[in-house]
């Protein structure tokens, strides 16, 4: 078997339909949607989108699981001392039977919350930063981008089962939480350890990881408004280790986002409008 | 009221385990080695595979057996500075090129279409052979001096028990029709060959020398006569 297998040989039963980030981005539909005037698009239980988004949201957290655990996976079995040295490898091959304990309880609260695999489209972005060849820039973006993201989007299942009644949703979500802070701190740990004597390594992965972060911000996804899905959880990353000045940043990096993805928006509507008055 | 000055025996009557043992401190050592050094090629295939399995339920197997196989490896890593081998690396070797020759066949299939060659050559030929060498060891080491190594061995082969029964029934579910039946039959006997050529995990010896059992029954026999 080869090292470094490339996302689009990702293997997948007939059920999942794959997208690219691309086509989400740039669908023609989205003008339409954003004319929509549908409230605060964070996940409130008085929203009559909650149900839906709930659903799609755990069905992009089922498939992003998959993917975290493939990207732990070939971390296992890509490099060799001493890229990658044997403690690392024993973390990575840990991070596995998480992830994989993730699918399974993603799968039956799929169920729970009455959708199924397959219902909504996977895009493999995950794994492809899973697939950088540096395994600390991998790290970066995997154990502190991704997993950090993780942090934020269970907290705000977390939330929402809370709010909404459903404790076998929040209970669930707890428990991925415990595993999320310590994978981030794996990912921590080891960004230390491997370019202790390599400054310009550390800084090439952190800026991998803000390229990631950057990417998952996109359309205001993240963030501590209400226009974000999902919210940022200071705390649960401050236990993960990340520092205050690290949330900040990342707070003010999601406000670019939103900001950019409303004036997207804004300009995409008046361009309707526009070929819309104009055809009339 | 008890008399707590009365002296009692060292051992009690049920404890019943012995100082002799096969294995020296050295040979312990060796095999140790040999077992983190197979254990570490087995998790680093199991994690390569999750991602080229389309079968969701054993992609998610996979997962919790790689961290198993791996939990071995470290279990066998940190035996080793107690077995008097300050370097690990030093023995963290195969037993011969044949088992590396073996290791390799093992971590071959790539394609999605070959889960049944992944699952037939880990849980038909790799496990049950780490089942035996295991518990060779187990039989065979000194039950009071080298008690740590032992209880490695069993929390090892409590997993690969489970593990063993995981695939097995994965690989029964998945071989449905003759011509798959034909698959892992063949895809075994390619192995099994290595395999022996090998003389096994820990080299020829692996489960004992049938030379020197040989001479023993025949002394026994001819006695007899």
């Amino acid at each position: 078997m080869k090292k470094m297998l490339p996302e689009s040989e990702l293997a997948r039963d007939e059920r999942f339909v794959r997208t690219k980030i691309e086509d989400r981005l740039f669908d023609p539909r989205g003008p339409k949607i954003a004319q929509r005037n549908t409230g605060p698009a964070r996940m409130g239980v008085d929203r009559p989108a909650a149900g839906e988004r709930s659903r799609s949201l755990m069905h992009g957290i089922f498939v992003g699981e998959i993917q975290a655990l493939e990207g732990a996976g070939r971390t296992c079995y890509d490099f060799d001392e001493p890229d990658a040295p044997f403690a690392l490898k024993l973390d990575m091959a840990r991070q596995c039977w998480d992830e994989s304990r993730h699918c399974e309880i993603s799968v039956k609260l799929g169920d729970h919350m009455g959708t199924e695999i397959g219902e909504y489209t996977e895009s493999t972005f995950l794994f492809a930063a899973a697939c950088n060849p540096d395994p600390v820039l991998r790290l970066c973006g995997v154990n502190r981008a991704l997993e950090g993201l993780a942090i934020d989007v269970f907290n705000s299942m977390k939330t929402f089962g809370n709010e909404s009644g459903d404790p076998i949703l929040e209970f669930c979500e707890d428990w991925m939480l415990a595993d999320e802070v310590t994978h981030v701190k794996m990912g921590s740990d080891w960004l230390r350890r491997l370019t202790e004597k390599d400054p310009e390594r550390r800084e090439r992965a952190l800026e991998f990881q803000r390229t990631v972060d950057a990417i998952f911000n996109l359309g205001g996804f993240r963030g501590e408004d209400d226009e974000n899905p999902v919210q940022l959880a200071r705390n649960f990353r401050r236990l993960a280790g990340f520092t205050e000045e690290e949330n900040d940043s990342l707070a003010e990096l999601a406000r670019e986002s939103t900001e950019q993805a409303r004036q997207m928006a804004e300009a995409a509507t008046a361009t309707l409008n526009a070929s819309s008055q104009g055809g009339s | 009221m008890t008399d707590h000055t009365k002296p009692r025996p060292a051992f009690a009557p049920w404890d019943r385990r012995e100082l002799p043992g096969l294995f020296s401190v050295e040979e312990s050592a060796r095999r140790v080695g040999n077992y983190k050094w197979a254990e570490m090629r087995l998790f680093e295939v199991l994690g390569g595979w999750v991602a080229t399995i389309p079968e969701l339920d054993v992609k998610m197997v996979l997962g919790r057996h790689t961290y198993h196989h791996a939990w071995h490896a470290e279990l066998w890593h940190k035996r080793l500075p107690e077995l008097r081998e300050m370097n690990p690396d030093r023995l963290t070797q195969p037993p011969n090129d044949e088992f590396v020759t073996f290791m390799n066949a093992i971590r071959e299939p790539e394609a999605p279409e070959l889960t049944i060659e992944k699952l037939t050559g880990v849980y038909r030929v790799l496990i049950p052979r780490f089942i035996a060498v295991y518990t060779y060891h187990l039989n065979g080491t000194s039950t009071i001096t080298d008690a740590p190594t032992i209880r490695s061995l069993k929390f090892a082969l409590q997993d690969e028990f489970e593990d063993w029964r995981d695939g097995e029934m994965l690989l029964q579910s998945l071989i449905d029709t003759p011509e798959k039946v034909e698959r892992a039959n063949a895809r075994q006997a390619e192995l099994e060959k290595l395999y022996l050529a090998s003389g096994g995990i820990a080299g020829p010896g692996s489960l004992g020398d049938d030379s020197e059992a040989t001479v023993g029954e025949r002394s026994v026999e001819s006695t007899h006569a």
